[in-house]
């Protein structure tokens, strides 16, 4: 992903929440998380990946709790899949079969995607979304696996980059899908259909004029996976005047390196 | 790409070939250790990464140390959302980008470059 250079009130999208510095769990939450570091974490960015813990827990319109949670623990099977492995150190993914090291009973072919979401998404493709898509998944139960296994890859990534354990996987919550109304989106050259744009102020951004950023649209066919991985996105950026203890030319800089060794496009 | 907007303010000209050259010094201040960090955060060197933040904490200050990975892993995951769902890039981008993305190499990222790269074994 490159970082795109969005339209006029930039600084609306991904406000971060900076308050104390003190982290105090609330009762009945899940275990808190980070409580293990040293190192100084904004409360903001704490409460937040605990709740989008405990939104992955919970049913989503068209998986399980369950099965939700079963998304992060396939994409932490990844890391140390040798399936993965192999095929990253090939020309091609495709070029080597098997089966990967999994630790659940989701679908086949969710595991192939979540495992390669998570262990080589320089080489997602067309034709790995379409192999999904011929197997009876629909795009919006893609988007929801996307969003799930997204933002658990940050909470885990920070975890582990602190040197930290990965959290505890939190009880799934019980329940069937709960549905969602249509979405409202159109069909822009993405794989899947996109937001209409400006549909949500307040949960993505403000901006006008449909405009926001098509990063922001991308998972719109399912509202809620958009508000599940910003939630765990935004304390972690922003376009101008970033909160952080970064100059915003250094987060740019550590933000489009990541996108080359990810090599995304966008 | 904004990290060429950011210069501005600072009337600084940042080297955009940092981003995909390992070894081009982008100007960025600390950019050393922004890089270290990033690289072994995103390549899960979480071995190599340990020393690094001993050194960063030191060289740059634990907040700013702590707050390259936070950065880091936020990208992380948005990566993947757009790498997923192959979105393009927004309209003013790929105006105002052409000739960057081809001095960096970043062209190359373009998802009918990869399909083309990557599934050749199928097709």
């Amino acid at each position: 992903m490159q970082v795109a250079q969005s339209e006029q009130n930039v600084e609306a999208w991904l406000p971060i929440a900076v308050s104390n510095w003190t982290h105090k769990p609330e009762p009945g939450k899940i275990d808190a998380m980070y409580e293990l570091t040293h190192y100084p974490l904004r409360e903001g960015l704490i409460e937040a990946h605990e709740k989008v813990w405990e939104s992955i827990a919970r049913p989503g319109p068209f998986w399980t709790g369950a099965e939700r949670i079963a998304m992060v623990a396939e994409s932490r099977a990844a890391t140390s899949c040798l399936l993965c492995a192999k095929r990253r150190q090939a020309l091609s993914p495709y070029a080597v079969d098997g089966v990967h090291d999994s630790e659940t009973d989701l679908d086949a072919v969710i595991i192939d995607m979540i495992h390669r979401i998570r262990s080589d998404p320089a080489r997602l493709t067309r034709n790995m979304f379409d192999q999904v898509m011929s197997a009876g998944i629909t795009p919006e139960q893609y988007i929801e696996v996307v969003g799930v296994v997204n933002a658990s890859v940050i909470v885990d990534t920070l975890h582990a980059a602190l040197g930290l354990p990965l959290a505890e996987l939190p009880t799934p919550q019980p329940g069937a899908p709960t549905g969602q109304p249509p979405a409202n989106v159109t069909e822009e050259g993405a794989w899947v259909p996109i937001a209409v744009g400006n549909e949500r102020p307040g949960i993505i951004n403000g901006l006008s004029n449909n405009r926001e950023p098509n990063i922001a649209r991308s998972m719109g066919l399912v509202p809620s996976a958009v508000e599940l991985f910003f939630t765990a996105f935004r304390p972690h950026y922003a376009l101008q005047n970033i909160p952080l203890e970064l100059k915003q030319s250094q987060a740019e800089f550590i933000a489009s390196r990541v996108s080359a060794l990810n090599q995304c496009f966008y | 790409m904004l990290l060429r907007a950011s210069g501005q303010p600072d009337q600084k000209d940042y080297d955009l070939n940092s981003v995909t050259d390992d070894h081009a010094d982008s100007g960025v201040d600390f950019g050393h250790w922004l890089r270290s960090l990033t690289e072994a955060t995103i390549q899960n060197r979480w071995d190599d990464l340990a020393p690094i933040r001993d050194q960063a904490d030191v060289a740059m200050g634990t907040q700013s140390m702590v707050d390259t990975l936070v950065v880091a892993s936020g990208f992380n995951g948005i990566t993947r959302v757009a790498d997923a769902t192959g979105i393009p890039l927004d309209e003013n981008t790929q105006q105002m980008t052409i000739d960057m993305r081809e001095s960096t190499g970043i062209e190359r990222f373009n998802y009918a470059e990869k399909s083309d790269r990557y599934d050749l074994i199928t097709t």
